[in-house]
C-alpha cells in the first residue's frame, strides 16, 4: 500500500455537513474492521467542541492537528473554502490531504498544490473519491465492498470508473493493493507519473491500472516513466472537440488530449490498452505473468 | 465561460492594454442613436463563437458611408448557422506588424504559460503546425504576482520594451480574472503603438459567481433543462439515450455503444446519490428527445440507492424501451421493483450495453 496505511491518524474537514459526517462513519466502520485508527478528528470552523460520529470536531486543522496524533487530511469542504483548507493542511504540517470537493476554481487548486509542495505536502484529487487500500485504511468516499487485497494498483481519474473495473478486478480474482482516485480536474496534485513512481517502491504492487480520459497528457507522461507493468484503459473516445464530458478537464482544447491520440500514444510505449473494461483482468494477468 | 470579443476588449482596455477606438451595437437596437467613433474607415465584426470568422462572413468593412447598411446586413446574417445577436464596430487599424500573445494553464507543470510569436493573425493551431519553432513559451511560478524580467526576454528575445508591458497587464488579468485562456491575436504594431485587434478570454465556470459574470451561454432548451438539474448533458447524433452516474463510466458507456455499432444520443451524467426525481428527470428528459428509441441506465454506486433509482425509472414512465443496469445499496429491493413492472434488467455493463445496441437497431 502507498501514502498512507492503518497507522495514519487522519483529520476530516467539512466534518459536520452531510458528506463529511456520512463518510467520517463509513471511514471509522471500515478502520474498525480492519483494526486501522481512522479518522481521530474532524473540523468544522465554529463547530469546535462538537461530536461527529464519537470523532471530537475542532475549529481548523491547525488545531485539530495539534489535539490529535494525524498526519493526513480528507477534505469534504465547499469549492470556496477548498483551497484555502488545502494551504491550511500543508501549514499544519500534513504530509498529506486528499482533496474529495469538486466545483474548485482552477486557479485556486493551482496556487494550492504549489503552496503544499514548497511545504512538503502531497495533494491527492481535487474532485477526486480519494484512497482505498483493501485491508489497510480506506480515504474518501470508495465503496469497501467491492474491493479485495492484493497486488494490483489502480489509479484513475474518475470514481465510478474506477469501481466498476475494481469489481471485474474482484470478480476475476485480482486483488488490489491500493486504489487511488487522482481526480477529473484539469490542475491536480498527485500525477498518474507521481503515484507509479509510489508504486514502483511499494513491495505489495506488481503491476497497475490505469484508468484515464480525454484531456491533457498525463497518462502518456506517467506511462513512460513506469518502473512497473501497466495497462490502461482511455475513456471519453467518442467525445466530441471542445464539450466537456461532465469532468472539468476532459475537453479536448486547442487540438490537445484526444482520446483516441492518447491511445495510440500509450501503445507505441507499449502500454497494453483495453477497448473494454472487461478485457483488463486479461491483460493485467498476461503483463503479470511476462515479468 | 468563452466571453465576447467587446466583452474581453473592456477588461483588457481597463487592464492599460490599448483596444481599438469602437462601439458595441446589440440587435434592435435604434442606430442612429450609437455613437460611432469619429474616423473613416472602420470595421464591423459579429460577436459570434465562431472559428474563421472573417471567412464565414462575420468581418465586414466599412466606411462611414455605408456603416449603417453594412451592419443592418451582418445583423440579418448569421455566421456558419449562428445568427448575429451583438456586433462590435471598431476604426481599422494602420497594420505594421502583428504578434500572437496568449496566456492558458499548462496541465502537466500546473502553471500559467504564456505564448508568444512574432507571427501573429493566424490560428495559433495552424502556426505550431507549421512552424512550431516561431512560438517561444515560457511557464510562470503561480505563486508570482508579475511575470519576471528574465522570462520576458526569453519570450521576446529582446529588451521588453511595450511588449512586455502588455504582457505583464495580461498576466494580470489571467490572474485576477480567473482565466483559463487570455488571448491577443494578433496584437497590432501602428504607428501611434500596441493594440488588442482581437481578444479572447475564457473564464473558469467555477469562478464565474465570485467573478459577477452572468452565463451568457446560448443553450437549447433541452440543455438548459439539464443545466437546472445539475446534469452534466452533452447532445449527440445518435438513437440510445445513455443515463450513468460519474463522467468516466458515463464516457466509457458512450463509448461501448458507439464500439459495437450503436450510436448514443448523448452523455448525461446524473451525479453521485441520485435520488428517485433526479433519475425522473433524466429519464424522461431523454425520453423528450425524438431520436431516442431506447433509452440505457448504467448506475454504479457505493452510496447510490438502487430502490431509489427503480422507483424513479418507473415514475418518468416514458414510452421508449428502458434497459437498466444497477449496482450498489439496496440493489435486490431496486432490482425486484423494476422486474415487477416488466423492465429489463442486466447484471452487467457490456451485457446492458449489448442488449441496448441490439434493441435500438
Amino acid at each position: 500500500m502507498i501514502y498512507a496505511d492503518r497507522k495514519t491518524g487522519v483529520i476530516v474537514s467539512g466534518a459536520t455537513g452531510n458528506q463529511g459526517s456520512f463518510h467520517i462513519n463509513r471511514m471509522n466502520m471500515y478502520a474498525r474492521s480492519v483494526g486501522a485508527r481512522g479518522v481521530v478528528a474532524g473540523v468544522t470552523p465554529g463547530k469546535g467542541g462538537q461530536e461527529v460520529h464519537n470523532v471530537p470536531v475542532y475549529n481548523s486543522i491547525m488545531e485539530a492537528a495539534e489535539k490529535q496524533d494525524a498526519s493526513a487530511a480528507v477534505l469534504f469542504v465547499p469549492g470556496s473554502a477548498a483551497g484555502d483548507s488545502i494551504m491550511e493542511a500543508a501549514d499544519a504540517g500534513l504530509d498529506l490531504v486528499i482533496t474529495i470537493t469538486e466545483h474548485i476554481a482552477v486557479h485556486d487548486v493551482m496556487r494550492a498544490v504549489t503552496y503544499a509542495q514548497v511545504r512538503g505536502c502531497k495533494v491527492i484529487g481535487p474532485n477526486c473519491p480519494g484512497l482505498f487500500s483493501p485491508g489497510e485504511i480506506s480515504m474518501g468516499i470508495m465503496p469497501a465492498h467491492l474491493a479485495s487485497r492484493g497486488s494490483v494498483g489502480v489509479i484513475s481519474r474518475s470514481g465510478t470508473l474506477t469501481y466498476e473495473v475494481v469489481h471485474e478486478l474482484t470478480r476475476a480474482g485480482i486483488g488490489q493493493s491500493t486504489i487511488i482516485g487522482i481526480g477529473g480536474d484539469p490542475i491536480i496534485g498527485q500525477t498518474f507519473a507521481d503515484v507509479l513512481d509510489r508504486f514502483a517502491d511499494d513491495p505489495l504492487t506488481e503491476a497497475v491500472v490505469i484508468l484515464g480520459e480525454l484531456g491533457g497528457n498525463l497518462e502518456e507522461e506517467g506511462a513512460k516513466a513506469a518502473d512497473l507493468p501497466v495497462v490502461a484503459f482511455i475513456a471519453g473516445t467518442t467525445a466530441p472537440p471542445e464539450k466537456r464530458m461532465g469532468h472539468a478537464g476532459a475537453i479536448v482544447t486547442g487540438g490537445e488530449g484526444d482520446a483516441n491520440a492518447k491511445i495510440s500514444r500509450l501503445r507505441d510505449l507499449g502500454v497494453p490498452v483495453a477497448e473494454r473494461l472487461s478485457q483488463i483482468p486479461g491483460f493485467i494477468r498476461e503483463q503479470m505473468k511476462c515479468h | 465561460m468563452k466571453l465576447k470579443e467587446f466583452e474581453a476588449k473592456e477588461i483588457l482596455a481597463k487592464a492599460g492594454i490599448r483596444i481599438p477606438r469602437g462601439v458595441h451595437i446589440r440587435k434592435g437596437q435604434m442606430l442612429d442613436s450609437v455613437q460611432v467613433p469619429a474616423v473613416g474607415k472602420m470595421v464591423a465584426k459579429a460577436q459570434v463563437e465562431v472559428a474563421g470568422r472573417g471567412k464565414a462572413g462575420g468581418i465586414l468593412m466599412a466606411e462611414r458611408e455605408n456603416l449603417k447598411e453594412t451592419i443592418e446586413k451582418l445583423f440579418s446574417s448569421s455566421v456558419k448557422g449562428i445568427p448575429v445577436q451583438d456586433i462590435l464596430v471598431e476604426e481599422r487599424l494602420d497594420i505594421q506588424h502583428e504578434y500572437y500573445l496568449s496566456i492558458t494553464i499548462d496541465r502537466s507543470q500546473k502553471t500559467p504559460v504564456i505564448l508568444f510569436t512574432t507571427e501573429g493573425g493566424v490560428e495559433i493551431e495552424t502556426l505550431a503546425r507549421n512552424n512550431p519553432d516561431a512560438i517561444r513559451r515560457a511557464s510562470v511560478y503561480p505563486l508570482l504576482a508579475t511575470v519576471p524580467g528574465y522570462t520576458l526576454r526569453y519570450l521576446l528575445n529582446t529588451a521588453p520594451g511595450e511588449i512586455g508591458q502588455v504582457i505583464q497587464a495580461l498576466y494580470r488579468v489571467f490572474m485576477e480574472k480567473d482565466a483559463l485562456l487570455a488571448e491577443i491575436n494578433p496584437l497590432v504594431l501602428t504607428p501611434g503603438g500596441l493594440y488588442a485587434a482581437d481578444a479572447k478570454l475564457i473564464i473558469d465556470d467555477n469562478a464565474l459567481a465570485r467573478q459577477g459574470i452572468r452565463e451568457n451561454r446560448d443553450l437549447s432548451e433541452r440543455e438548459r433543462e439539464a443545466a437546472a438539474q445539475g446534469f452534466s448533458f452533452v447532445e449527440l447524433e445518435g438513437n440510445i439515450g445513455v443515463i450513468g452516474n460519474g463522467a468516466g463510466l458515463t464516457m466509457a458507456t458512450v463509448d461501448l455503444i458507439t464500439r459495437i455499432g450503436g450510436k448514443p444520443a448523448n452523455f448525461l451524467d446524473v451525479g453521485g446519490g441520485a435520488d428517485r426525481t433526479r433519475v425522473a428527470h433524466a429519464v424522461r428528459l431523454l425520453g423528450s428527445m425524438p431520436d431516442v428509441s431506447v433509452i440505457i441506465v448504467n448506475l454504479l454506486g457505493g452510496i447510490t440507492r438502487c430502490d431509489e433509482v427503480a422507483a424513479g425509472i418507473i415514475e418518468a414512465g416514458v414510452s421508449q424501451q428502458v434497459i437498466v443496469r444497477l449496482a450498489g445499496t439496496n440493489e435486490a429491493e431496486g432490482k425486484e421493483l423494476l422486474y415487477s413492472k416488466g423492465y429489463r434488467m442486466l447484471d452487467t455493463m457490456e451485457e446492458a450495453v449489448s442488449a441496448a445496441v441490439e434493441a435500438a437497431s
